[in-house]
């Protein structure tokens, strides 16, 4: 019993290694190929591990943040990275603050009053619902609108359609946080004096910190990702960090080394992030079905 | 304040958002797919068309290779994903060091930013020098032109959605696995049930809600594909890997005939729907 045991915890040992190594692997090859000079690039067998098999620089990393206002070193990503990195952040942030602010006062409705013409999970549901459409069903409507509206390429545009987006994943994931926060605190507060936004600030908001920061980070990452709405509502000033780096790869022979740098910085804050919440994340992905 | 206010007060801008952000964009888009609209011949051409849209879709050869493609990419890749990640979390269901550390790796792949996965993809798969050529040359394969190849390229797509979510239903299986009560075990194996046994008759039936809805889950974002093979294969060669969205956002963006990118929208609005209200009829049963 105990050798089988063994054996098949070591199989369980080498599966998990493989697993990993699948994972990690096109992640190390992007960020090796960042600190590759060009001639490294198209060479066999292929050049993984740097002092070993290449000698690495800083010539990619220099080259994109290079000195900001001037183009520096053959790329387009020259210079831009930084209103680039910018855009992406203001757009991410904001739209996750507003998506926030919204539907988490509208989640703690439907989690502790009861409505009546509509019954509260059927309102949840079709809150939800919002989530499921197709981005490219409704971009063409929103690249009219804000066409007429004179905000094609500006980042309020981004910023109202993304958390669009958001809106119903908060809304669900923080109905289901309230409703598994006993009630019993609240009323209390209610019964010593406290008016409802008073009972709001100090005892749900506090309780609620973690979970809304949780779902906060998931808004982030979906809109610090997102690409088809930016490719349709901005081109230049409000071009997001997806779109430099989509941009990069369409051109005729693309300059690796840049652009793996470039993918590199687009990675590493939905990395940190999903490192911070991983205790959240099974539950976000499946959208509550699965409590991980 | 009255509660019977406060409760609106709260709900409503939600309510109001949604409509005009998310409800009223796809009743508009219906209504753009009844027009003529092409903004490469000047402003003004804009014209009501009625089903003519829907006409040339249904003699729209290109429409029903990327309608195939897409439905071929969701059911491999969602079934690859499914096998994998299903066989990964039976493996890995146990006690194991540092459990906490590959949970966190595996998370990498999926909060990645997609279209620098598609690149990191164009650069693996490449034929020259990519490393998925190399790794096959050192077990003596010929290299493959995995994104260059007709018959092979929607392949490659699924492949490198597999590397990125596959992690999600390995995580969702095992987090299922984990909540599974204890006590059928114990009955089978008392009872004298054999490994394969227990699998079927108690595993697979308690743990098909949580495969259900991670396939669904799964299956209404793979219809949505569109970055990874925006940067690798743009759809091609040809058509071979081009899917509704991509198919829509060309009409659109390059042609600027947004009436016909609005019906091509509307026939995968249609696909997504269907499977998300599959998914919302068990989330409703779940919750009773």
């Amino acid at each position: 019993m105990t050798k089988s045991r063994r054996i098949t915890d070591i199989f369980a040992w080498i599966i998990l290694i493989v697993a990993s190594l699948v994972v990690l692997f096109p992640i190390w090859w992007t960020v090796t190929t960042s600190f590759k000079m060009p001639r490294d690039i198209a060479t066999w067998p292929p050049p993984y591990v740097p002092f070993l098999n290449f000698e690495p620089t800083l010539s990619a990393w220099e080259s994109i943040f290079g000195a900001p206002g001037q183009l520096s070193g053959g790329g387009h990503a020259g210079s831009m990275i930084y209103r680039v990195v910018t855009n992406s952040l203001i757009i991410a942030v904001s739209s996750s603050a507003l998506a926030i602010t919204i539907g988490s006062l509208a989640a703690y409705s439907l989690a502790r009053f009861e409505f009546r013409r509509w019954k509260n999970n059927d309102i949840a549901f079709w809150i939800l619902s919002n989530r499921m459409f197709p981005p490219v069903a409704m971009v063409i409507p929103f690249f009219i609108f804000f066409k007429m509206l004179n905000m094609l390429d500006t980042l309020p545009a981004i910023i109202l359609v993304h958390t669009a987006f958001s809106l119903p994943f908060v809304v669900w994931m923080m109905r289901e946080f309230f409703l598994d926060m006993p009630k019993e605190i609240e009323e209390s507060a209610m019964i010593d004096g406290c008016s409802v936004f008073g009972v709001l600030r100090r005892v749900v908001l506090p309780l609620a910190a973690p979970s809304l920061a949780a779902v906060a980070v998931f808004c982030f990452i979906f809109s610090w990702n997102e690409l088809l709405f930016a490719l349709f509502l901005t081109f230049n000033q409000a071009q997001t960090l997806p779109m430099l780096i989509a941009g990069e790869t369409h051109t005729g022979s693309p300059l690796w080394w840049l652009i793996s740098a470039v993918s590199t910085v687009a990675i590493i804050p939905p990395i940190v992030f999903a490192v911070l919440v991983q205790k959240y994340i099974v539950r976000g992905l499946t959208l509550g079905a699965v409590k991980g | 304040m009255n509660e019977k206010y406060i409760k609106f007060i709260f709900l409503v801008p939600c309510i109001v958002y949604l409509l005009a952000l998310g409800i009223f964009p796809l009743i508009y888009n219906v209504y753009l797919s009844a027009h003529w609209i092409e903004l490469t011949a000047g402003p003004e051409a804009v014209r009501f068309a009625g089903f003519e849209n829907y006409v040339k879709l249904s003699q729209d050869w290109r429409f029903w290779d990327t309608l195939r493609n897409t439905f071929l990419f969701v059911v491999s890749a969602v079934g690859l994903e499914l096998l994998i990640g299903f066989g990964l979390a039976l493996i890995l269901n146990r006690e194991m060091r540092g459990g906490k550390f590959f949970r966190v790796l595996f998370l990498m792949p999926m909060m990645s930013t997609p279209v620098a996965v598609g690149y990191m993809f164009r650069m693996i798969l490449n034929p020259q020098w990519g490393a998925m050529n190399h790794f096959l040359s050192l077990a003596g394969i010929p290299p493959v032109r995995w994104l260059d190849d007709p018959a092979i390229s929607l392949f490659s797509i699924v492949l490198i959605d597999a590397w990125e979510w596959t992690p999600f239903m390995f995580l969702a299986l095992l987090a299922g696995l984990q909540a599974l009560p204890v006590d059928p075990y114990e009955a089978a194996i008392i009872d004298g049930a054999s490994k394969t046994q227990v699998f079927r008759h108690v595993t697979l039936p308690l743990l098909s809600p949580v495969i259900v809805v991670a396939c669904l889950i799964r299956s209404i974002d793979a219809f949505k594909i569109f970055d990874v093979i925006y940067v690798t294969t743009a759809g091609g060669p040809g058509t071979s890997s081009e899917t509704v969205t991509m198919y829509a956002q060309t009409i659109g963006m390059r042609y600027l005939s947004l009436g016909y990118a609005s019906t091509l929208a509307f026939t995968l609005l249609i696909s997504v729907v269907v499977v998300a209200l599959i998914f919302i009829n068990k989330m409703r049963k779940q919750r009773g």
